[in-house]
């Protein structure tokens, strides 16, 4: 859509001021709830990149609202999008570039034991180029793009742990398990197989699946790459970090950082002073959101770095 | 969408990828006259391959009773309910499939089961079509009241519906057996395979959080033997085998004969347009036309008749072909009916059986005026 005659003139006096007073002054000028009136997300420069949802750094940050919409790309689809809009913040420290991404939701899906328990989730995409709409659904053949995807089931496991097959199927009722018999049938978790070395009773970890379910994890964000649909892979680097928080009434504040520098193969190297493109998408679990059944952004955003 | 070719059908439809036949099909035919519902097919499965933690309520091998049998639970009527009328005109069917009744922005209609229909795996069981409470019957066949056990493992599909709803393209059915896998360090447990298959045959490990399904014990097949659940059957209702393609039918490859040429082994289902390749013998002593041909296409009826002239010994070939069920563990490729013997040859040329038609017994006289005393026999 092209710009309106209030939206021009408003961008045009911004960059007068950018141009006039310097980049320090800018930065200045942002505060609590100030929208960020340039171009796509801004990454404002500061001191560090905190991982606390609430640390008072997120506030400086100018905000961009993205819309959501549907994905109606590839199959199957998410017609009606669970999520219309997630506000934007983003900072760098030089070393690492950070987002906090915040959305409206009415139940907390952090959960993936049941076979209806679909988990709620947030991701950036970072990809080369300035606002590069066709990196929008996940890169391209030629151009990959970077994803950090923060999932509200990892959140709960590194903070709280998972909730335990015992509290999924209060009624359960197990004899023993072959092989680590040994060990009463309450007891047992993936750390008993693979103490035993008996991992083939749970083949996803067995074959190394890097998303398979783990008793305990460092992150709650998986750094990958694709190259467009259906070939999202897990990097070998697992390098990014994530926090998210549930508000009663207010959603999601979920904060993913990762090192500026690139250290996986098709990684993004983002470097301060330049634009890079960006997109961001939510998955609400409570309407079964999972995998393409997804609220992606309508368009790519250019990802302004302060230098 | 292309246009692919379902014989079971006998028409077009529509799938999402080209037709790509396998050289051979992993198939099977189980004969639900003989089966008695012992679950040792489960349990052979059970314990082989999913005995781990996050597997509890995961049966790739179950045994239902039907009409009221089903796991997860009343999968079948679901899905049935989903997919509208179900017409045939003779045997063409002209409803729709399950692709080609997907609503917009899917690939297939589909019936999400929650978890508590994983919790009642023996609902159903033994429960009769009508209640015996209410009428006085008398037995006569087929009968008025009536059940059969319906024991169901994947389907290795022609046109598997869990292969084409993976939107990462973790399923593959491999092509020199047809066999349907999922790759466990691909698949990112989004569950629309799970989904997507109307029999409900792929699973979700609530440990892993990645979904698992039927592997049709590949490695044994891949070395010429049978899969657990077929040599374990004691029934002896299992025959497994490969099927050719539809236009390479060998009269002498048992799993043809019963699928093609006799004709008694029938689809479950084949209204959904999957091209199912475990077939079954139906039961011959069911009075309702209607319920079977729901089940197994409008091809179940001349199947009833065929098996019963092959049991009133009017077809010694097709009682041969039956008789091999579960009579080696080996995969048996070419048979042959030669007088009052079946042979039975492995690939590799092996012959794995020679057994008579119909088993020779002595009638032994009660006295034996020799010791001078009497014998009963009891069996």
């Amino acid at each position: 859509m092209a710009p309106t005659t209030q939206q021009t003139s408003r961008r045009d006096l911004l960059k007068v001021a950018a141009v006039g007073t310097g980049a320090a002054v800018l930065a200045a000028s942002c505060s609590d709830d100030e929208e960020y009136t340039g171009r796509g997300v801004r990454v404002l420069r500061a001191s560090e990149v905190p991982l606390d949802p609430f640390h008072d750094i997120w506030r400086d940050a100018p905000f961009t609202d993205v819309t959501l919409g549907p994905q109606d790309v590839a199959l199957p689809q998410r017609v009606k999008p669970s999520v219309t809009k997630v506000r934007v913040r983003s900072v760098h420290d030089g070393k690492k570039i950070g987002f906090r991404l915040e959305w409206n939701d009415t139940e907390v899906g952090d959960k993936t034991i049941r076979v209806d328990d679909f988990r709620d989730a947030c991701a950036v995409l970072l990809a080369p180029g300035d606002a590069d709409e066709s990196l929008r659904l996940m890169g391209s053949a030629e151009t990959p793009a970077t994803l950090l995807h923060w999932k509200a089931d990892w959140e709960r496991i590194v903070s709280k742990g998972d909730e335990g097959l015992d509290q999924a199927f209060p009624n359960r009722s197990v004899d023993t398990y072959p092989i680590i018999h040994e060990i009463p049938a309450d007891e047992v978790g993936i750390d008993s197989y693979v103490a035993a070395n008996a991992t083939e009773w749970l083949p996803a970890i067995h074959v190394k699946n890097p998303v398979a379910g783990k008793a305990e994890r460092a992150s709650s964000v998986e750094k990958a790459i694709a190259y467009s649909f259906s070939t999202t892979t897990s990097a070998p680097t697992q390098d990014a970090e994530g926090r998210g928080k549930w508000i009663e009434g207010d959603g999601w504040r979920v904060v993913i950082v990762k090192p500026l520098g690139a250290r996986d193969e098709g990684e993004i190297a983002l470097k301060p002073g330049t634009v890079a493109t960006c997109a961001f998408a939510v998955w609400s679990g409570g309407n079964r959101d999972v995998g393409s059944r997804k609220c992606p952004a309508t368009k790519v955003e250019a990802l302004e770095l302060d230098a | 969408m292309a246009e692919v070719t379902n014989w079971q059908l006998n028409r077009a439809m529509y799938y999402p990828y080209e037709e790509s036949r396998p050289t051979r099909q992993a198939a099977a035919v189980f004969d639900t006259n003989k089966c008695i519902g012992c679950q040792t097919c489960t349990i052979a499965c059970k314990t082989c391959w999913t005995s781990g933690q996050g597997q509890e309520y995961m049966l790739w091998n179950n045994v239902e009773t039907k009409p009221w049998g089903s796991y997860p639970l009343a999968w079948d009527v679901r899905e049935l309910q989903l997919l509208g009328p179900q017409t045939w005109d003779g045997d063409t069917y002209t409803g729709n499939t399950i692709f080609e009744a997907a609503p917009a922005g899917e690939r297939n209609i589909a019936w999400k089961p929650t978890e508590l229909d994983y919790a009642y795996p023996n609902r159903g069981e033994d429960e009769t079509n009508v209640s015996i409470t209410t009428k006085r019957y008398n037995l006569k066949l087929p009968h008025d009241m009536w059940f059969f056990y319906l024991p169901r493992v994947c389907n290795h599909c022609t046109y598997p519906a869990c292969l084409q709803g993976c939107p990462r393209q973790s399923i593959y059915k491999r092509p020199e057996d047809g066999i349907v896998l999922l790759d466990e360090e691909r698949c990112r447990g989004y569950r629309v395979c799970f989904e997507a298959c109307p029999y409900k045959k792929v699973f979700y490990n609530h440990t892993t959080k990645i979904s698992e399904k039927c592997v049709f014990c590949f490695p044994a097949v891949e070395q010429g033997i049978q899969p657990r659940c077929m040599r374990n059957c004691i029934g002896k209702i299992r025959s497994f085998g490969f099927l050719s393609k539809p236009e390479e039918v060998r009269e002498d490859n048992p799993i043809d004969f019963l699928v093609h040429v006799r004709k008694v082994g029938k689809p479950l289902y084949p209204q959904f347009g999957l091209e199912p390749n475990v077939y079954y013998i139906p039961p011959i002593h069911v009075a309702s036309d209607d319920f079977l041909t729901m089940l197994f296409g409008p091809g179940c009826l001349d199947s009833i008749a065929a098996y019963k002239k092959a049991m009133n010994g009017e077809d010694p070939e097709l009682l041969a072909a039956l008789l091999l069920a579960v009579s080696t563990d080996r995969i048996i490729t070419r048979f042959k009916l030669v007088g009052n013997r079946v042979h039975a040859w492995a690939e590799n040329g092996d012959q794995v059986v020679d057994m008579p038609l119909k088993v020779p017994t002595v009638e032994r006289v009660p006295f034996d005026p020799d010791l001078n005393v009497y014998r009963y026999n009891f069996t």
